[in-house]
C-alpha cells in the first residue's frame, strides 16, 4: 500500500488532537463546573496569537517577533490565556447560564474585532506568517507523523492531569457545585474561586490549543477564529461526546471531526452541481446529527461516570 | 446481520475505499481546484471554479496532455485556513494532485501553503488570493498566482484617477485582506503624488446600514468615493445607500465591484458616474477569446475574478504538458510557458502550445486577464483599464499604467 | 446640521433598532416563558425573508402583499420546530435546548444555501431615492418598516394585557409551575409563543431584506444584536425589547462618530456586557434568569 496514503489521517489526527484540546478544555468549564462558555475562540485566539508573535520573525508594521523557541510560545501561549481569563471571568461568571454564554460569545467577537483591526498588534487582516513549526524541516511525511506525535502526547498528558484533577477532591468538589450551589456553598466551599478556577483552567488549554494551531499551519489570520469553526463545532462535540466524560470529549471530537472532513472525500466524487450543495448537505447533517443524539442520547454518547461513589481518590 | 458480518463488511468498504482511490500514473496529470465554494466568498465560486474547469475542458477536447488527461476535482477551500488546510490535505495525500489551482483566499492559502502545498512539494497558483504576504512567502518556487498583489492595482487606480482630476477622494474599505491591501497601496500612492485623502474608514460587512459610516466619508467635502469592496456583500449596500442618499457625486470601484448584477441591481441609470477598475489582457484579444468561449459555456467572462482563474488553469495545464508529467519540473516549465521568449499562446490555443512544445519551441501564454509575466516571487504585474457603465455592462474607457 | 444628524444617524439607527426589535421580542419571549436562548432565531428571521423572495419569484405581487403569508408560513415552522425539536428536552437541563437550537439554526441556514443559493438577491431592483418631508428623507419603505413594526407592537402589547391567552401567557413568563396549577395549558402557551417569535422573527428579516438584500447569512449576522437587545430591554419584557432594540440601533450608527468603523458590530457586544455588569434585569426590570 502506498504510504503517502497515510498522509491524509495522519492529518486528520493532528486537527483530532487541536480539537481534542479545546473539547477537553471546555468540558472542565462545562461538563464538570457548569460554566457555558460561548468565547472558545477567544481564548484560542489569545493563545494563537501570543504564540506567534513572540515566535514569529520580527516584522517593521507590528509589535515583537521575537524568535524565541517554540517551546516558549507554548508555555506563553498558555499563560497569556489564563490571564486574559481570569479579569473576564471575574467579571462574567457571576452571569447564570445563558447570559454567561451570550456575554462570552460577545467578548470572543470583541477580541476577533481586535485583531481583524489592530495592525501593530495582530498584523489585522493580513496576520502574522513565517511561524516556525517544530520538526517543521524534515521531508514532508516525517515532519507530519511528528507533530502528530507531539500533538498527541500533548493531549495524553493534559487528559491524563484531568483525568487526575476529575477524581480528586477538586473535582468532587466541583461537581457538587454544579449540581447544587447552595449545598456546597453551605459546607463551606468557596463557589466563586472554585468556579473562577475551572474557567482559567479551561481558558489556558483553549490557549494551548491555539498554539498547536499556529505552528501546524505556520501562519495565523482571522479567519481562523471564526466563532462557527471553533466556538460551535467545539460545542456540538462536547455535547455529541459526553459531557462530564472526558472519553466523550475525545469521542465527539473524532467523530464530528471524521463527518466534517471525511464526508467530503465521498462527495467531492459527485458531479459538480451536487458537490456544492453537498457541503450544506454536510450542515445539514451534522445538525440533525446533533437533534438525533439530543433526542436519543441526551446526555451524549459516552455519559458522565458517577465518580465519586466507590472510587479511589 | 450479526456483528461480525456488519463488521467485515464496514472492513471491506474501507478498504475498498483505499485501494479505489486512483494512483497517479504517468498516462495523467490531476489537478486540484480549490475555491471558496462556502464562505465569504462563495458567491464568487461557482464562476472561478467554471472557469478553471473550461480551460482544462478545452486541453483535453483538443487531445489533452501528450502523455495523458488532465483530470480535475473541485475542493471547498471554506475560505477559511482549517477548511483549506483539510482540503489541500486531501487534495495532495488522496486525490494525489500533480498540481493545484487555489486556493481562493489570501489567509486560506498562507495556512494551506505553509503547512501542506510547499512541503509536499506541490505547485499552486491562485487566481483570486491578492494579499501582498503571498509575495514574502518562503514558497521555495511552488506558489504562484495570475491575480496581482493588491500593491499593484491600488497603486495604479491612484495615478488613474489623479490623470482625470480627481484630487480629492474619500476612501471606504471592507476589513479584509483584499480590501484593507487595496486601500493601503491607493492611499501610498494617492497622496504620494499630490492628491487629498479626507477619510479613510474601513468597515465590516452585513450591517443593515451604511449610512452613519457614509455621512462621515461625506464630511471631508471630497465629492468622489473610491469603495474597495465586493458587488455581492457589503459593496452593494454601501454603493447603493449613498446613491440613494446623494451623498457622493462620483463612485469607483475596483475588480472586486465589477459584476454585471451590480448594474442590474441599481440601474444603469443610476450608475453613469462609477468607475471600476480591472485587470485586462494586453490587447484585447487574448480576452475576447476567453470571453466567447465562456459565454459558449454558460459563465459571465467578467465575473469577478472569472478570467485570472481561466488563466491559472491553463497556465497549469501548460506547464503540465511542458514538464513531461516532471513534478519537479513544474516551477521551471510553468516560467518557461508564462514568460517571454516564446511564441505568444492565446486562451484556448491548446492544440498550437502542444505542437510547438513538442517541437522543442518556447511558448509565451497570453492571458484573458492579462500577460502573465511573473516576477521572482510569482507574482503577476497585471495590466489595468478603468471601466465606466454602458448600458447594461462595463466598457473600457482607458489603460492604467 | 441638526437636520443630518437626524437623517444620517437617527433614522437609520431607528430603522435598524426596529429590526432588532423585532427579532428581539421573540427571543425575550422565548427567555421568559420557554427559558433559553433561542439561537436559531437569526437564521428563522432569514427563512421568513427568503419565503417572501419566493412569493415573489413565483406570484410577481409586491413582496408587501406576501409578507402576511411569510408570517403566517414562519410561525407554523416554529411551532414545527418546537415540536420536533425542542419540545422533548424540556425537562432536561436547558443548555441541550440551546445546542438544539445551534443545530436548527445550521439546518435551516443549510436549506436556504440548497434552495436559494449564495448571491444576495433583492426583492426588487433599482435605487429609490427619499422624499423630502420638510427637510427629513425619507423613503416610503423607510416609513413603512416604522410604522409595521410599530402596528405589530402595539397589537402585540393589546394582546398580551387584554386577551385571556396573553394573560396567561404573561403568567407562564412569571412563573410556570404556578400557571400550571391555576389550570394554563401549558403546551397552548408554548406554541402560542412559538407562533408569535417565528411570526415577528420572519417581519425582522423581511424588513431587514427590504431595506439591504437578501443573504443566508444575514439573520446570524443579526443574532448578537437581537439578544442584546432582549437582555438590554428587560428579559421577559416586550417594550423592554423594542426599546433595547431601538437604543441599540441608534448606538451603532452614532459609534462611527468615534470609533472606527470595523468596531460597529462590538458595540452592540460592549453595551451587553455593561448592562449585564451594572444592571443585569435590564431598563425595564426583567427577570434575571
Amino acid at each position: 500500500m502506498d504510504l503517502t496514503l497515510l498522509n491524509y489521517p495522519i492529518f486528520l489526527g493532528v486537527l483530532i488532537a487541536l480539537y481534542a484540546l479545546l473539547t477537553l478544555g471546555l468540558n472542565i468549564q462545562w461538563g464538570f463546573a457548569g460554566l457555558f462558555n460561548a468565547g472558545v475562540a477567544g481564548f484560542f485566539a489569545v493563545g494563537a496569537y501570543t504564540s506567534a508573535l513572540l515566535t514569529a520573525p520580527p516584522d517593521p508594521e507590528r509589535i515583537l517577533g521575537l524568535e524565541l523557541p517554540v517551546a516558549v510560545g507554548w508555555l506563553a501561549a498558555t499563560v497569556m490565556a489564563a490571564l486574559i481569563a481570569w479579569p473576564i471571568g471575574k467579571v462574567t461568571l457571576r452571569f447564570r447560564a445563558d447570559y454567561l454564554a451570550i456575554a462570552t460569545i460577545g467578548i470572543a467577537e470583541i477580541i476577533r474585532l481586535i485583531l481583524r483591526s489592530e495592525e501593530a498588534l495582530s498584523g489585522g487582516v493580513r496576520g502574522i506568517t513565517q511561524i516556525p513549526r517544530p520538526f517543521g524541516d524534515l521531508p514532508y511525511e516525517a515532519a507530519q507523523l511528528a507533530y502528530l506525535l507531539l500533538s498527541w502526547s500533548l493531549v495524553g498528558i493534559i487528559y491524563w492531569a484531568l483525568e487526575r484533577q476529575v477524581r480528586a477532591p477538586w473535582g468532587r468538589m466541583m461537581r457538587a457545585i454544579r449540581d447544587n450551589e447552595a449545598a456546597a456553598a453551605a459546607m463551606g466551599k468557596d463557589v466563586e474561586a472554585r468556579r473562577l478556577e475551572a474557567f482559567i483552567l479551561g481558558a489556558a488549554i483553549m490557549g494551548l490549543a491555539g498554539a498547536l494551531y499556529v505552528h501546524f499551519m505556520r501562519a495565523i489570520t482571522p479567519e481562523a477564529i471564526d466563532p462557527m469553526m471553533v466556538t460551535f463545532l467545539v460545542w456540538i462535540m462536547l455535547i455529541l461526546g459526553g459531557s462530564g466524560n472526558n472519553r466523550g470529549a475525545l469521542l465527539g471530537t473524532a467523530l464530528i471531526w471524521l463527518i466534517w472532513s471525511a464526508s467530503e472525500l465521498l462527495t467531492d466524487r459527485l458531479p459538480a452541481e451536487y458537490a456544492t450543495q453537498a457541503k450544506y448537505v454536510r450542515l445539514f447533517a451534522v445538525g440533525l446529527l446533533l437533534q438525533i443524539v439530543l433526542r436519543w442520547r441526551p446526555a451524549g454518547l459516552l455519559p458522565e461516570r458517577l465518580y465519586s461513589i466507590g472510587q479511589k481518590g | 446481520m450479526k456483528p461480525r458480518k456488519r463488521s467485515l463488511l464496514l472492513a471491506l468498504a474501507v478498504a475498498g475505499f483505499f485501494t479505489a482511490t486512483p494512483y497517479a500514473r504517468a498516462q495523467e496529470a490531476r489537478v486540484a481546484l480549490l475555491s471558496g465554494i462556502t464562505g465569504p466568498i462563495a458567491g464568487m465560486a461557482p464562476a472561478m471554479i467554471a472557469s478553471m474547469k473550461l480551460a482544462l475542458d478545452q486541453a483535453n477536447a483538443a487531445g489533452g496532455l501528450s502523455y495523458g488527461k488532465l483530470l480535475y476535482q473541485e475542493f471547498d477551500d471554506g475560505c477559511n485556513p482549517q477548511i483549506a488546510t483539510d482540503a489541500m490535505t486531501k487534495a495532495v495525500n488522496v486525490f494525489k494532485a500533480t498540481a493545484a489551482v487555489g486556493p481562493g483566499c489570501s489567509g486560506a492559502l498562507l495556512a494551506a501553503a505553509n503547512s501542506v502545498s510547499i512541503p509536499a512539494g506541490l505547485l499552486l497558483i491562485s487566481s483570486s488570493a491578492t494579499s501582498p504576504k503571498i509575495t514574502t512567502l518562503d514558497d521555495k518556487n511552488l506558489v504562484y498566482r495570475t491575480v496581482p498583489s493588491d500593491d499593484y492595482q491600488g497603486k495604479v487606480l491612484a495615478r488613474a484617477l489623479l490623470a482625470r482630476g480627481f484630487k480629492k477622494v474619500a476612501v471606504a474599505y471592507i476589513n479584509n485582506d483584499y480590501g484593507k491591501g487595496l486601500a493601503d497601496a491607493f492611499k501610498a500612492e494617492f497622496e504620494a503624488k499630490g492628491g487629498t485623502i479626507t477619510q479613510f474608514r474601513g468597515h465590516e460587512d452585513k450591517k443593515p446600514s451604511y449610512r452613519a459610516d457614509l455621512a462621515e466619508l461625506a464630511k471631508g467635502g471630497a465629492d468622489t468615493l473610491v469603495l474597495f469592496d465586493y458587488a455581492n456583500s457589503s459593496g452593494l449596500t454601501i454603493l447603493k445607500q449613498a446613491i440613494e442618499n446623494n451623498f457622493f457625486k462620483n463612485y469607483v470601484g475596483a475588480d472586486g465591484m465589477r459584476d454585471e448584477n451590480l448594474i442590474k441591481t441599481l440601474g444603469a441609470d443610476n450608475l453613469k458616474t462609477f468607475l471600476v477598475s480591472a485587470p485586462v489582457g494586453e490587447a484585447g484579444e487574448a480576452y475576447n477569446r476567453f470571453a466567447e468561449a465562456a459565454r459558449k459555456a454558460g459563465i459571465d467572462p467578467n465575473a469577478t475574478f472569472a478570467a485570472t482563474s481561466y488563466d491559472a488553469a491553463f497556465l497549469v495545464a501548460l506547464a503540465l504538458e511542458a514538464a513531461k508529467g516532471d513534478k519537479s519540473k513544474l516551477p521551471q516549465a510553468l516560467r518557461a510557458v508564462a514568460t517571454a521568449p516564446g511564441e505568444p499562446i492565446l486562451p484556448g490555443e491548446w492544440d498550437k502550445a502542444k505542437k510547438l512544445l513538442a517541437a522543442g519551441k518556447e511558448i509565451d501564454y497570453k492571458g484573458a486577464s492579462g500577460d502573465l509575466e511573473f516576477d521572482a516571487a510569482g507574482d503577476v504585474p497585471g495590466s489595468f483599464a478603468l471601466f465606466g457603465v454602458a448600458g447594461n455592462t462595463f466598457k473600457e474607457l482607458q489603460k492604467m499604467n | 446640521m441638526i437636520l443630518d444628524f437626524i437623517n444620517h444617524y437617527l433614522i437609520p439607527g431607528l430603522i435598524s433598532g426596529a429590526i432588532y426589535a423585532l427579532g428581539a421580542i421573540g427571543i425575550t419571549l422565548i427567555f421568559a416563558i420557554l427559558r433559553f436562548a433561542h439561537f436559531a432565531h437569526g437564521d428563522l428571521a432569514t427563512l421568513g425573508a427568503y419565503l417572501v423572495l419566493a412569493g415573489v419569484t413565483a406570484t410577481a405581487l409586491s413582496p408587501w402583499a406576501l409578507l402576511p403569508f411569510a408570517l403566517f408560513a414562519t410561525a407554523l415552522t416554529a411551532i414545527l420546530l418546537d415540536h420536533l425539536f425542542y419540545r422533548h428536552l424540556e425537562s432536561r437541563p436547558k443548555i441541550l435546548t440551546v445546542m438544539a437550537s445551534l443545530g436548527v439554526a445550521l439546518m435551516i441556514r443549510a436549506i436556504v444555501h440548497i434552495i436559494w443559493g449564495v448571491d444576495p438577491q433583492l426583492y426588487q431592483t433599482g435605487v429609490i431615492p427619499p422624499s423630502t418631508y420638510g427637510g427629513l428623507l425619507l423613503r416610503p419603505r423607510e416609513i413603512a418598516t416604522l410604522l409595521t413594526a410599530l402596528s405589530l407592537v402595539v397589537l402585540l402589547l393589546l394582546f398580551l394585557h387584554h386577551t385571556r391567552w396573553g394573560k396567561a401567557m404573561r403568567a407562564m413568563a412569571d412563573n410556570a409551575e404556578l400557571a400550571r396549577i391555576c389550570g394554563i395549558d401549558i403546551r397552548a402557551i408554548t406554541r402560542l409563543t412559538w407562533a408569535i417569535a417565528g411570526a415577528l422573527a420572519a417581519a425582522a428579516g423581511f424588513f431587514l431584506a427590504i431595506n439591504t438584500e437578501l443573504h443566508p447569512l444575514m439573520g446570524w449576522s443579526a443574532l448578537l444584536a437581537m439578544f442584546a437587545a432582549a437582555i438590554l430591554g428587560g428579559v421577559g419584557r416586550v417594550e423592554g425589547a423594542i426599546v433595547g432594540g431601538l437604543i441599540l440601533g441608534i448606538i451603532e450608527e452614532l459609534s462611527v462618530l468615534i470609533l472606527p468603523s470595523q468596531y460597529k458590530m462590538a458595540t452592540a457586544f460592549l453595551i451587553l456586557i455593561l448592562i449585564l455588569l451594572l444592571r443585569p434585569q435590564g431598563i425595564f426590570r426583567g427577570k434575571i434568569l
